[in-house]
């Protein structure tokens, strides 16, 4: 058995890290290129979103180089990731590709489903070594977000721009030949020891912007268009409203104080949106108004084109800033997106923000929201 | 009290419940005007651009009763069967309204929501009656006549009947000399708006076929039909659609399949894409796949209906050739 997962920012980290411990053989899919996305678009139905493509890219990318089997996460409605093992399933296999493929969904009622397909994974570890694995790779979960967020903080501060990228960029070289969830960790932390020496301005006060919105848009860097990092050589620092480690947090343990916490802020939304219209978007409304109370600057909102639940968001949206005031730009991406296009709309909107900070604009134009 | 019902989105499942309700209530009921290129523009100019078709378009019914209502009537279907859900566009439907359209009059939103359980069902009606000023009491007794109304309703719809023609009160009866059966697959709201779907059955009416449409398929087949997919499907729309679909394709009724579908929905881009593949991999029967958006024009529906149809003739002459994969016209 050979395993390959598709692609969502770092959690290959994690993956690979279980895997490996495990003694499962695992194909880490090639990072996504154009070619990935190439093969996705044209193996998958036009109307699918973004994120399901790429997906596509990974595993045949993946199988190409030898895998068998795909472990994906799932979910049971109502946003369309609930059934994508479903669809794409279907599609490998009119491309004559019979892989395995493990659905995860999470576990939030049936966790004897749950552990099946994981005996099915884990095969003659003991059920101790399974659950260490795990407790390991959800530590690799959390100090790499640690290193992002490092690294979102350097960005928007370095002396030497681009100081920041090229270490992520070693590490990104060097993790690949790591094995086991150890040794994947060390890197990871001496990493973030490396990011925290690069040299930053001191008298600087970097314009702060909260990312909300999709969930694999925001993690996923290639497909956001390394929004991250177009925005941190603007000069700013930015804040995520969604990371995986939260997400492991919410669906995967029991943490019951960041259950609360996550309550008390969905509590927020309540007298513009008050269930769970699906995906994230409930959580759009509830960070865009946290992240105003905290004071950042602006809130950019990103999805994937035709996502269902954040075009709710979006359109409630306007009435957040009406009654809160900062500004709110929304990025729909797809196969289409061009670089130049979107990197100009980021830096209007920065522009926008630096004046309003500068005290010289009041009224915000309605007219920058949406596409 | 005048109470306004958009004809847009569920209208053309649950009118007749709604209505009888309503009227049962002692309110006069005002339903917006059949959909027109009015409609559609200031829904488009009072909803966020990604939105989809449908959803425009039930911004632009609504626009239509300001002013002729004083209340407008916003049904919020989270789910309508324990476990399963509908488009999330839907859950969130109120408050996309409030926050597209301005000088709005009151809005009746009917919170309905069957996720968990089924027995609580006529909760959000009796909350309805609350606002309007009727006793729990008078609700249930109107809300068992109006559920009357609807099951008279179905049962016609099994029949044969489309909703459109409910709606226009003609009856239609089978072809004596019906060339075949065409499946007509997609939402309700798309195929009875008849600005919408260019008066898709009629045109194939006229064309010498009966149509079937999901309405006619019953439940339990539905149900049976997708019990074979490998992961329960949690739509419930949807799965209408790929139950449907896939039982006029196992009962070999028809000699071809139209599916119109909205550009950019979520829910279709997976259900014609399954559907499309079984088709493909087992059944082969003609089929094509119609997307329209706000920019459609009516003479390249045309043109797509009729290249559908001459292939469904084409094969006919030929008795039952069997075109190899990948040569229906709008299929993948
Ligand atoms: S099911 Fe599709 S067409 Fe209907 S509202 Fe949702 S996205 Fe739009």
């Amino acid at each position: 058995m050979k395993v390959t997962f598709p692609h969502m920012g770092q959690v290959y980290l994690a993956i690979k890290g279980l895997l490996d411990d495990l003694g499962i053989e695992v194909v880490v899919p090639p990072p996504i290129t154009e070619k990935t996305l190439e093969i996705g678009t044209k193996l998958s139905p036009e109307m699918a979103c973004l994120p399901l493509k790429i997906n596509i890219g990974n595993y045949v990318e993946s199988i190409q180089k030898g895998a068998d089997t795909i472990i994906i996460a799932g979910s049971c409605g109502p946003c369309r990731f609930g059934y994508y093992g479903v669809v794409q399933k279907e599609i490998l296999k009119d491309l004559g590709y019979d892989v395995n493929m493990i659905i995860f969904d999470p576990p939030n009622s049936d966790y004897g489903v749950f552990i099946d397909k994981i005996k099915k994974l884990a095969g003659k570890n003991s059920w101790i070594s399974v659950a260490q694995a795990f407790k390991r790779a959800s530590a690799i979960v959390k100090e790499a977000d640690e290193m992002l967020d490092i690294a979102l903080k350097k960005r928007a501060r370095e002396i030497n721009k681009g100081d920041v990228d090229s270490r992520l960029n070693c590490f990104e070289q060097e993790v690949l030949s790591r094995h086991g969830n150890d040794e994947i960790l060390e890197t990871i932390r001496k990493y973030k020891e490396i990011l925290s020496q690069v040299e930053e301005k001191s008298d600087v006060l970097p314009l702060k912007i909260g990312l909300v919105g999709e969930i694999y848009t925001l993690i996923e860097p290639y497909v956001n268009l390394n929004v991250e990092k177009k925005l941190g050589y603007l000069g700013v620092e930015v804040y995520r409203s969604i990371t995986l480690y939260e997400w492991v947090k919410l669906h995967l343990s029991l943490d019951v104080k960041y259950r609360m916490r996550h309550k008390r802020i969905l509590r927020k939304a309540a007298p513009y949106l008050s269930l769970c219209v699906g995906g994230h978007a409930w959580q759009t409304i509830a960070n865009t108004i946290y992240y105003s109370e905290c004071g950042v600057d602006g809130v950019i909102q990103i999805m994937p084109f035709g996502c269902m639940p954040e075009i709710v968001a979006e359109s409630i949206l306007p009435r957040v800033y009406q009654d809160y005031g900062t500004p709110v730009m929304t990025l729909v991406v797809d196969e289409m997106t061009g670089e130049a296009g979107y990197f100009t709309r980021l830096e209007a909107f920065v522009d926008l923000l630096e004046q309003k900070r500068r005290g010289r604009v009041d009224g915000y134009k309605e007219g920058l929201f949406g596409n | 009290m005048k109470i306004g019902l958009p004809r847009a989105l569920l209208y053309y499942n649950y009118y007749p419940l709604w209505h009888a309700f309503f009227e049962e209530l002692g309110c006069q009921v005002v339903t917006s005007s059949t959909t027109s290129k009015s409609t559609l523009d200031r829904g488009v100019m009072n909803c966020v651009d990604d939105a989809c078709l449908p959803i425009k378009l039930f911004h632009g019914h609504v626009v239509d009763l300001i002013g002729r209502a004083d209340a407008v009537f916003i049904p919020r279907l989270v789910s309508i069967c324990p476990g399963e859900y509908i488009c999330p566009k839907f859950i969130g439907l109120p408050e996309m309204i409030k926050s597209s359209i301005k000088g709005l009059p009151e809005l009746l939103v009917l919170n309905y929501n069957a996720h968990r359980n089924h027995k609580d069902v006529h909760k959000p009606y009796i909350e309805l009656g609350k606002i309007i000023g009727v006793k729990p009491s008078k609700v249930m007794l109107a809300l068992q006549k109006a559920t009357e109304k609807q099951q008279a309703y179905e049962m016609l719809l099994r029949k044969g009947q489309t909703p459109l023609d409910i709606l226009k009160g003609r009856k239609y009866s089978k072809k004596e000399e019906c060339k075949g059966i065409i499946g007509l697959i997609g939402h309700p709201y798309l195929l009875y708006d008849e600005f919408i779907s260019m008066g898709i059955i009629s045109k194939l009416r006229n064309r010498g076929y009966d149509v079937l449409v999901p309405e006619n398929i019953e439940q339990s087949q539905i149900e049976m039909a997708c019990s074979q997919m490998p992961k329960k499907l949690f739509w419930s729309y949807g799965k209408k659609l790929l139950g449907s679909g896939l039982t006029m394709l196992e009962e070999k009724k028809v000699v071809g399949i139209v599916f119109l579908s909205s550009f950019g929905c979520g829910i279709d881009a997976f259900i014609v894409e399954l559907l499309q593949r079984y088709n493909h991999r087992q059944y082969r029967i003609p089929s094509a796949l119609i997307t329209v958006d706000e920019h459609s024009g009516q003479a390249g529906f045309d043109t797509r209906l009729e290249a559908f149809i001459d292939m469904v003739e084409w094969r006919d002459e030929r008795e039952g050739y069997v075109p190899p994969y990948g040569t229906s016209i709008f299929g993948y």
